[in-house]
């Protein structure tokens, strides 16, 4: 049965997004700020870098979003100012990827001003951005939230987001894979991959994948295949899940921008189950200097040794 | 000879490689004999004009033909080992097959300069694109007026077609100035020492009735276009070639554009003028 | 010559095809996702949605070999590819933003030297288009020029009517032909209404307008607010019915291997890095600007028209919302 988010907070956000942002670029306590701003489509949003007061007016905060706005602040987008503190607009979700970059040493704490948003979800990516939040529209991976109120941000409206129960589609997915026989999973993942196109839209808005030059673009030697067939398409998905394993904190960002629909979100949460149940390791909560997978203790699994 | 017909326009024609040269430390020639005995004879270009070079497994590279058309029955490329294809072309030995596709682009209109003067500016692995045009002026000696060549490298390693600068400064009916860079000369030099633009000053012909064909590396055609200008070549006296990378050649993969002109198709070979028009975009 | 079809014979009008032999391609589900594809059988074929890529793929495929290579010592055979690749094809269903992108797409591939893989296929496939009945704000396929019912591309046109069945119109040899061989399944045009279409909402841009502004603003400082934003994906192009820019590649092992040709895209920033490490176009803002620049303004320069119809895929998919008809209509303000 549909059932209806109240997101009725936002309006209440938006404005004390607007006054907050109003303030520091005055104040001069930030350069810039990135945040959302409404775009034509009725009820859309799309990033926006105000660098004047009188601009701040221009920010909002809607179920339409949807970005990950930590992937500007990555080195990876030269074209974002990184001189002084940059001020940021962001979700529960969002903040796990600035801490996973503030413990890769790519962000620091002091640098930013974070403008953290009571969240009670944004919509899927194959939704109208004028419908209304419910438990049909919402993304997948709000449904899964436990970040709806950001932690340790340098401001935080007061609103409390309202946040039903939903059912959790990402663990029951990967519970099915889980079940399935190994040539099972492997077929479903080769269909998945068979449909993409090499557009590297899940690449270009991860946080993570900050990397000067991909491995994928590099041709000397030439690792992964450049074309969209079988070989390079599983290629790259499978580096794309071994790169994040440990890092991604599921902003799921790849798997909302991916226009063929593949599942990409799943491998990032179930690599992230695999960390959990291994080295009892979350990513995005707390800066570490180093994540699970660079790191070795003497209590680490060893199972995989015959 | 472009090659118009309803049929596959990406399909090479094989080449075995005849010489190879070694210009300097990593610009190496390669002389080219196309493995058809019928197209050595009929493949025609014009100087100017660029081929796409296979290394088959690793891909295709953009080259001038380096040769002049003049010489028949074989063509020569040049270049320097920076990316994945050129590091397999240099890996050609004698014997080896290669893939050649083109002639493609314009060229230089040499009718045009028939009974002019020339003056050649070229700076460091940039002489290649001039050269086959020397030759092709050089082979029809008569028909220019006199013919200066100004050739500079950062180091005298670096300058590229030693032997022949060498025949070029033997030579009665060509005037050659070498020049290195401030510190690029080794206790043998017996050339120029100074940037090209500086050398070009002293050593240009007068402005009237000749033409000047630069090439090099973007900062040298930066400082030498006012030289020019100062010297009193109009925009239109003065051709340069572009290059920008390229896949297709063929005007479709959509890449090498600069502003609306597409190097693959409307040049390589352009006026100053006509680079002027430009936006900055190569 | 105009006829009149019921929806039960048009799909026997496919399954004869593909009984034929023929290829039948049009807008199916593939593990949900819409996409023109072969189909196996009429009942395949979805007619409520746009497809998330374009029809272009049946002429212009993602990814393509163009020849193959085998090296044995120092010799080399090439191998040039199978013309019977190009099978004999219907592509049902068009939308008329799609099909009138493939005569834009037929400029690019056949002047000076011809472009066989695109060519051929073009040649042996017959398009029927669709008129649209559904749109949304990311459609703008009037503000450039075409409408829901434009049938631009078409050999075939088929209007939904009340009641049931489509009108057919025809608008070329082929689509004549098409009729023609399959007469028993047409019936003469009754006088049905046209069920109601499409209505995108924007006004038609002032194309020329847009195009003169194009024209002196290469340098504008509009660029870097329109596109700082640009994550630099290929979303936009791969989707997108007009855009046809593509790579070249071997692949294969130092023994065999084949040398594809598959689709590229401006935004990325290899597309124009040079080996020696320079990029004409070495920041995203530069990027986009071709991107509005190809459609708007070169294209229109060499070939008389505007690289886009309108379809609304990029504003839909683009990971970070820029709306091409949002710049555009901005441009025609300037």
């Amino acid at each position: 049965m549909t059932q209806t988010i109240d997101t009725n907070i936002y309006a209440a956000v938006t404005e004390a997004i607007q006054s907050e942002a109003q303030r520091i670029l005055a104040a001069g306590e930030v350069t810039a700020i990135v945040g959302y701003a409404a775009a034509r489509r009725k009820g859309s949003a799309q990033p926006i870098v105000i660098t004047s007061a009188d601009d701040a007016q221009k920010l909002i905060f809607t179920p339409a979003c949807v970005n990950n706005l930590a992937v500007y602040l990555t080195k990876a987008k030269k074209e974002i100012p990184k001189s002084g503190r940059i001020g940021i607009v962001v979700k529960g979700c969002d903040l796990k990827a600035l801490v996973g970059l503030m413990g890769e040493s790519q962000l620091k704490r002091e640098q930013l001003y974070l403008i953290g948003v009571p969240c009670a979800g944004v919509l899927a990516s194959t939704i109208q951005p004028d419908t209304g939040l419910t438990s049909d529209s919402i993304a997948p991976k709000c449904r899964e939230c436990d970040a709806h109120l950001p932690q340790g941000c340098d401001f935080v409206p007061s609103q409390t987001p309202v946040t039903p129960e939903l059912e959790k589609k990402y663990a029951a997915e990967i519970a099915r894979l889980e079940a399935l026989t190994p040539q099972e999973r492997w077929a479903y993942w080769k269909e998945q991959f068979s449909k993409c196109i090499k557009c590297y839209a899940c690449r270009q808005v991860c946080p993570f994948c900050f990397c000067e030059q991909c491995l994928c673009d590099r041709n000397k030697p030439q690792m992964v295949d450049t074309t969209p067939r079988p070989a390079g398409n599983t290629a790259w998905h499978i580096v794309r899940a071994m790169h994040l394993a440990g890092r991604c904190a599921g902003c799921a960002e790849c798997e909302r921008v991916c226009p063929m629909d593949i599942p990409l979100n799943l491998l990032n949460r179930k690599m992230a189950k695999e960390l959990k149940e291994l080295y009892d390791y979350e990513a995005g909560f707390d800066v570490h200097d180093k994540g699970p997978l660079n790191s070795y203790t003497e209590k680490d699994d060893q199972s995989f040794i015959k | 000879m472009c090659d118009h017909s309803n049929k596959n326009i990406y399909l090479p024609y094989l080449a075995t490689v005849e010489e190879v040269i070694d210009e300097t430390p990593d610009v190496r020639t390669l002389r080219l004999v196309f493995q058809d005995e019928q197209l050595r004879d009929s493949f025609n270009f014009r100087a100017g004009q660029f081929a796409e070079y296979s290394a088959f497994g690793a891909g295709e590279s953009t080259f001038c033909i380096a040769s002049s058309p003049t010489r028949k029955g074989y063509i020569e490329c040049c270049f320097r080992s920076v990316g994945r294809v050129t590091e397999e072309l240099r890996r050609l030995e004698v014997g080896d097959s290669i893939g050649v596709r083109g002639p493609y682009g314009n060229s230089f209109p040499i009718e045009q300069f028939e009974g002019k003067n020339l003056v050649f500016v070229a700076g460091g692995i940039a002489l290649p694109p001039l050269r086959t045009l020397i030759w092709n002026c050089l082979d029809l000696r008569e028909r220019f007026g006199e013919i200066t060549i100004v050739y500079g490298a950062r180091t005298e390693a670096d300058l590229v077609y030693k032997r022949e600068l060498k025949e070029w400064e033997e030579r009665g009916d060509v005037r050659l100035v070498k020049t290195v860079d401030p510190g690029g000369n080794g206790p043998e030099w017996d050339g120029r020492v100074g940037f090209v633009p500086t050398i070009l000053e002293e050593a240009a012909p007068a402005a009237e009735n000749t033409i000047a064909l630069v090439c090099g590396p973007p900062i040298m055609i930066k400082f030498t276009l006012p030289v020019l200008e100062k010297l009193g070549f109009s925009d239109e006296q003065v051709y340069t070639t572009l290059e920008n990378r390229m896949k297709c050649g063929l005007g479709k993969c959509g890449r090498c554009n600069v502003g609306n002109v597409y190097v693959c198709k409307d040049g390589p070979v352009f006026t100053a003028k006509q680079v002027k028009a430009m936006p900055m975009e190569f | 010559m105009q006829k009149h079809i019921t929806e039960q014979n048009l799909n026997a009008l496919l399954d004869k095809l593909i009984a034929e032999g023929k290829r039948v391609v049009a807008p199916r589900l593939n593990a949900g996702t819409p996409l023109y594809e072969p189909l196996k059988n009429s009942g395949e074929m979805i007619t409520d949605q746009l497809p998330r890529r374009s029809g272009k793929e049946a002429f212009f495929p993602l990814c393509e070999d163009i020849m193959s290579y085998t090296k044995e010592g120092q010799k080399v055979e090439l191998k040039d590819i199978d013309p019977a690749r190009f099978p004999e094809t219907v592509l049902v269903g068009v939308r008329p933003c799609d099909a009138a992108a493939i005569p834009v797409l037929d400029a690019v591939f056949s002047w000076d030297y011809k472009d066989e893989f695109f060519l051929e296929r073009r040649k042996k496939t017959t398009i029927v288009g669709l008129a649209c009945t559904k749109a949304d704000d990311a459609c703008f396929c009037t503000a450039v020029g075409l409408s829901p019912s434009d049938t631009k591309g078409s050999d075939l046109f088929l209007t939904p009517l009340e009641g049931g069945g489509y009108a057919c119109e025809t608008f070329s040899d082929k689509g004549e032909t098409l009729v023609n061989n399959h007469a028993g399944l047409f019936s003469e045009p009754n006088n049905a209404k046209a069920v109601a279409l499409a209505e995108p909402g924007t006004e038609a841009f002032d194309l020329k307008k847009v195009k003169a502004w194009l024209d002196e603003h290469f340098e504008d400082p509009a660029w870097d607010s329109i596109a700082t934003r640009c994550v630099g994906c290929g979303a936009c192009a791969f989707v997108c019915p007009a855009c046809h820019c593509f790579d070249i590649v071997d692949e294969g092992t130092e023994k065999s291997g084949k040398r594809r040709k598959n689709w590229d895209a401006c935004g990325f920033w290899k597309f124009t890095h040079h080996a020696s490490g320079h990029n004409p176009r070495d920041q995203q803002p530069k990027r986009y600007r071709n991107r509005i620049m190809h459609k708007f303004k070169y294209y229109d320069d060499k070939f008389g028209q505007t690289l886009c119809t309108g379809c609304g895929r990029c504003i839909r998919l683009c990971p970070v919302g820029i709306d091409i008809a949002a710049i555009v209509e901005e441009i025609s303000k300037k």
